[in-house]
């Protein structure tokens, strides 16, 4: 190979290398754009090797030389090779023939770390050492890691400055043949198999993480600490504390720190100045920053048990409850929302008002997932807040909230029911009854009995109809026996007669889902009706009642 | 070589040696014949004619305290630990360098071998009396060990002293940020450390030695870059990483950040301390704990960090300071940070005990301590690594010279390797290193020890001659 075709191939994987850092840093691992640059990277460095044994790059703050000759030059501080190297003290870079694909990926991964950005303690040359490659070497200056640059002249100089007295070390040497002989008294025991074996088990005790035992140190804190300062310090080592365990989805250890600062808060001897420092920390726990880690370790697929979360909730108070309804719209697993949402229910009566202000949210589903949790929690004190949100422009909404205002009850829901009774929309009409029917009050039941009674109500469809009565048996009393009996009876007439056999039929249907069998007479009487809609509904009914289904 | 090759010939690698071991070990209790002895000696031909027909050519090398097959540096792994140890023992008692195997082997071929290498170990001249005896084997070459030439190790020992200067002085820098407030860099304290670990790994001796040297004035950093060596070294023996070794490393370096809280009236005081001041010096755990704390935010190394700072002074029986309220489990870092720290500390000049103890004195006083205050096998660990007499230990040898010990021995403990600074005829000298374990044509040791001595008792400053 020519000297030029070997200046050009070294060139070439100069520019693969740049290439690739930015490909890297751009997409996937698997993704075709990235498997094809690292292939073709090393390509590069493979036609290289056909015929050289080794690649030696020389590092300059703004060149890169091979054999003297520049293969890279930028005068720019920003996405400059030679100086991303440099910078960090590395002067030497060299390949050697039998450069693995695995080393190539590996080296060109390390080149593509943005270590402006990525919260890393490493620099180039740390991740080059711990790779430990056995193709690729480097060198490095470590001048930059001292400030003073004459601190071994000077120590040196130092020390010097102490040399040896002569007389001193020839007068140990007389007093050496006057002293008794003291050979050392220590033995050497050679290492065996058990040791080994110990040492083994030693090592493997030492492989779990640490962090339960740097909280079980910070418990020992309190004990060693005198001031306020030190309460203060203890303080944010705990906040800390907190943070790391969340973000590494350690919540077993996360709840057994929150339950030792809940025993030491509980503790009668110590002073409330104190726990006000322990409680600080609790309310961390269930901050924003928090918070947001949770979700993402419950976003991450990581397998974490229902009850640890539960467990952790517990603990929260209900500064936890924002964050909580932050995160719930980001979420995006079914199952992740599901556990901020029994965390919800767990913490909403700690705080109904912080709960509310979820009905504020811009996004549809956080406000339905709110008026669930509202729903779950089963305080009235919440209907003053529901009644808002049942204009809500959002129809998903709507039926929820109107559910759950039916599930809730009180006197205040229903002049917003009997409302909704006349909506535009079917479902809310639907939903709306059937919360009035979830009431189950004598009000709701009047309201129904009126809106049935109303002359409008002929001209609905039919399925809406049946859907009244439907709800008006849940009342199983006389009245409305009474009240379906007298419509089962009435005449039809020749206008509208259609109409008012839809109503007829709907009431035959209604006691037989009443279960009183004193309508049997009735019903036997429609059976012969002459519309057939209430033929066919009495026959039904009568059924049921006969037998029971 | 793809990744997957690379582990499987470091995976080959790693067993060849192992099972050259168990060859050898075998062949020393038993006859040619025994069953085990033939069995094992089938698995190792096997393995060898493996790698030959992989391979074409199978080059066995020891280069200072590695193998390497076929120019690959072979890792240690902590299972196969005792028996690299042996064979980088008996390698180098037989200035045995490396062994090659050309072609297919045959059971005879090795056997051959194992006889050779036996005769060795009581020849004169071992290395001679194996290449002597296997000349017939065909396709099994020995090559001698090679000892690294005088100039390189100028070289080396230039850059053992950067190493150690610069982590000095990044020490010093670190404590002087922290006091002032300023932000600390850990990228340059792992390259720091890094540098060490490689080092450990490579010039072990050297960098011990410069543990040795303990007449400097700012004792705090020297301290802690001596613990830090020694923790490495000691890392080292037990089979760690060097990812692992790092760590140990940066904790180590920073198990006494506490100190830099302690007024300085009271840590530069020269006389005893009161009981007060007593006090104070035992809250340097905890102000340690806390000062890492600070530095950085929560991660592995920091939480490491600040448990060693935290525990250094508890006790293997848990007496010690500070006291915990809970009964916990002494971390196993904290546990070699402890041994190094009572080392270091006793052999040095510090401010409130002026007077240092020699190496070996040092040894025997914490062979007391441990099952108490030490743990036991890590102490045992240490004095396997540091010997009998220490580097530093300046000794009488029954030849009227006076000598510094300069490099342990791992095979023989009580030969260690020694400087001679006076020579028989009681002049001083410098330069002159003679071994312990060379023995004259009556197959006697021309040098012995007789005696220790207390360099400080005459004011001696072991620097001048291991600088």
């Amino acid at each position: 190979m020519e000297i030029n075709d070997d200046l050009k191939a070294v060139r070439d994987i100069v520019q693969a290398i740049l290439k690739s850092k930015k490909i890297i840093r751009m997409y996937p691992a698997n993704n075709p754009i990235y498997v094809k640059t690292l292939e073709d990277s090393y390509t590069r460095f493979r036609d290289y090797f056909d015929y050289r044994e080794e690649l030696v790059l020389k590092i300059k703050q703004n060149e890169i030389i091979w054999d003297s000759e520049p293969v890279y030059a930028n005068a720019e501080k920003e996405d400059n090779l030679a100086l991303f190297f440099f910078k960090d003290g590395l002067r030497e870079v060299s390949f050697k023939r039998g450069l693995s694909s695995e080393e190539v990926e590996d080296f060109l991964r390390i080149v593509s770390m943005d270590f402006e950005r990525e919260v890393v303690d490493d620099d180039i040359v740390t991740l080059l050492w711990e790779r430990d490659f056995q193709n690729i070497q480097y060198i490095a200056d470590d001048a930059i890691l001292v400030d003073e640059d004459n601190y071994q002249e000077r120590a040196i100089q130092q020390i010097e400055e102490h040399s040896n007295n002569p007389d001193n070390i020839l007068k140990a040497y007389q007093d050496a043949f006057d002293e008794e002989d003291t050979s050392s008294d220590t033995s050497i025991v050679p290492l065996s198999d058990t040791d080994l074996q110990q040492l083994m088990q030693m090592l493997d005790q030492e492989s779990h993480g640490k962090t339960e035992k740097i909280v079980d140190l910070l418990f020992e804190l309190p004990y060693l600490s005198e001031s306020r300062a030190d309460f203060e310090e203890l303080t944010t080592f705990f906040m800390s504390a907190v943070e790391f365990i969340m973000q590494r989805g350690d919540l077993a250890i996360m709840n057994g720190m929150l339950l030792r600062l809940d025993g030491l808060i509980s503790e009668p001897h110590i002073d409330e100045e104190i726990k006000s420092y322990f409680r600080r920390v609790t309310a961390y726990a269930g901050n924003s920053t928090i918070i947001q880690l949770l979700g993402e370790l419950l976003d991450s697929g990581q397998e974490i048990e229902d009850k640890v979360v539960e467990e952790y909730v517990k603990h929260l108070d209900k500064n936890a409850i924002q964050p909580l309804m932050n995160i719930l719209g980001e979420l995006e697993s079914i199952h992740a929302r599901k556990v901020v949402i029994d965390a919800l229910i767990f913490l909403g009566p700690k705080d109904i008002m912080s709960l509310a202000k979820g009905l504020n949210d811009q996004r549809w589903f956080v406000v339905r997932n709110i008026i669930y949790i509202f729903r779950k929690i089963a305080d009235k004190r919440a209907v003053e807040f529901l009644l808002r949100t049942v204009r809500h422009p959002d129809i998903r909404v709507r039926k929820e909230v109107i559910r759950a205002l039916g599930e809730l009850g009180g006197g205040g829901v229903f002049q917003t029911l009997r409302e909704c009774l006349e909506d535009q929309d079917v479902q809310i009409r639907s939903a709306s009854l059937r919360a009035l029917g979830t009431v189950a009050s004598e009000a709701a039941k009047r309201i129904i009995m009126d809106k049935i009674a109303d002359k409008p109500f002929k001209d609905i469809d039919f399925d809406e109809k049946k859907e009244f009565f439907e709800v008006l048996s849940k009342w199983k009393d006389k009245e409305i026996f009474s009240f379906l009996v007298d419509i089962l009876k009435r005449k039809s007439y020749f206008f509208g007669s259609a109409k008012n056999d839809e109503i007829r039929a709907c009431s035959a249907y209604a006691l037989g889902l009443l279960g009183n069998k004193e309508a049997l007479s009735v019903l036997t009487k429609t059976k012969g009706d002459s519309s057939k809609l209430v033929r066919e509904f009495s026959f039904t009914a009568i059924k049921r009642l006969e037998h029971g289904r | 070589m793809d990744g997957k090759q690379e582990r499987e010939l470091h995976k080959n690698a790693k067993e060849l040696i192992n099972q050259l071991s168990v060859v050898l070990r075998t062949s020393q209790i038993h006859d040619a014949n025994n069953v085990a002895l033939v069995s094992s000696i089938s698995r190792l031909v096997a393995m060898i004619n493996t790698l030959v027909s992989q391979e074409n050519i199978l080059v066995l090398e020891l280069r200072g305290e590695f193998f390497y097959m076929n120019e690959y540096r072979i890792r240690y792994s902590l299972e196969y630990l005792l028996n690299f140890d042996f064979m980088v023992r008996e390698f180098k008692k037989r200035e045995l360098g490396s062994v090659t195997f050309k072609g297919q082997i045959r059971s005879d071929d090795i056997k051959r071998f194992i006889k050779a290498f036996l005769d060795a170990s009581f020849s004169q001249e071992p290395f001679n009396t194996i290449q002597e005896e296997i000349t017939h084997v065909r396709n099994i070459d020995v090559g001698i060990l090679k000892k690294i030439v005088e100039d390189d190790s100028l070289d080396v020992r230039k850059m053992v002293k950067k190493t150690y200067f610069n982590a000095v002085s990044f020490t010093q820098g670190v404590i002087n940020k922290i006091k002032t407030g300023e932000k600390v860099n850990i990228k340059k304290a792992k390259r720091v450390v890094e540098s060490m670990v490689d080092q450990i790994l490579e010039q072990e001796q050297l960098l011990l030695g410069m543990t040795a040297i303990k007449d400097y004035d700012e004792y705090t950093y020297h301290h802690s870059v001596n613990v830090s060596i020694l923790t490495i070294a000691l890392g080292q023996r037990l089979g760690m990483s060097r990812r692992m070794l790092t760590e140990l490393g940066m904790v180590s370096l920073f198990h006494d950040i506490g100190k830099m809280d302690i007024p300085n009236e009271v840590l530069n005081k020269p006389s005893n301390f009161t009981d007060d001041e007593w006090n104070i010096i035992r809250k340097h755990p905890v102000w340690g704990l806390k000062a890492i704390l600070k530095l950085k935010k929560f991660d592995d190394l920091t939480i490491k960090s600040a448990i060693v700072a935290f525990e250094h002074h508890m006790n293997f029986d848990l007496t010690g300071y500070p006291k915990a309220r809970k009964k916990i489990h002494i971390d196993l870092y904290s546990r070699i940070v402890s041994v190094a720290d009572q080392y270091d500390a006793m052999t040095s000049a510090r401010v409130y005990s002026r007077t240092p103890l020699s190496p070996d004195k040092a040894l025997s006083i914490m062979m007391e301590r441990a099952g108490t205050q030490l743990d036991p096998l890590i102490f045992k660990f240490f004095t396997n690594m540091v010997g009998v007499y220490p580097i530093g230990t300046l000794v009488m040898l029954d030849t009227r010279e006076l000598g510094l010990v300069c490099e342990s021995n791992q095979l023989f403990p009580n030969r260690p390797r020694v400087m001679i600074i006076v020579n028989e005829a009681g002049n001083r000298i410098k330069g002159m290193i003679v071994d312990l374990t060379e023995k004259n044509e009556k197959d006697l040791h021309i040098r012995s020890i007789r005696k220790t001595l207390d360099p400080t008792k005459y004011n001696i400053n072991l620097a001048e001659y291991l600088l």
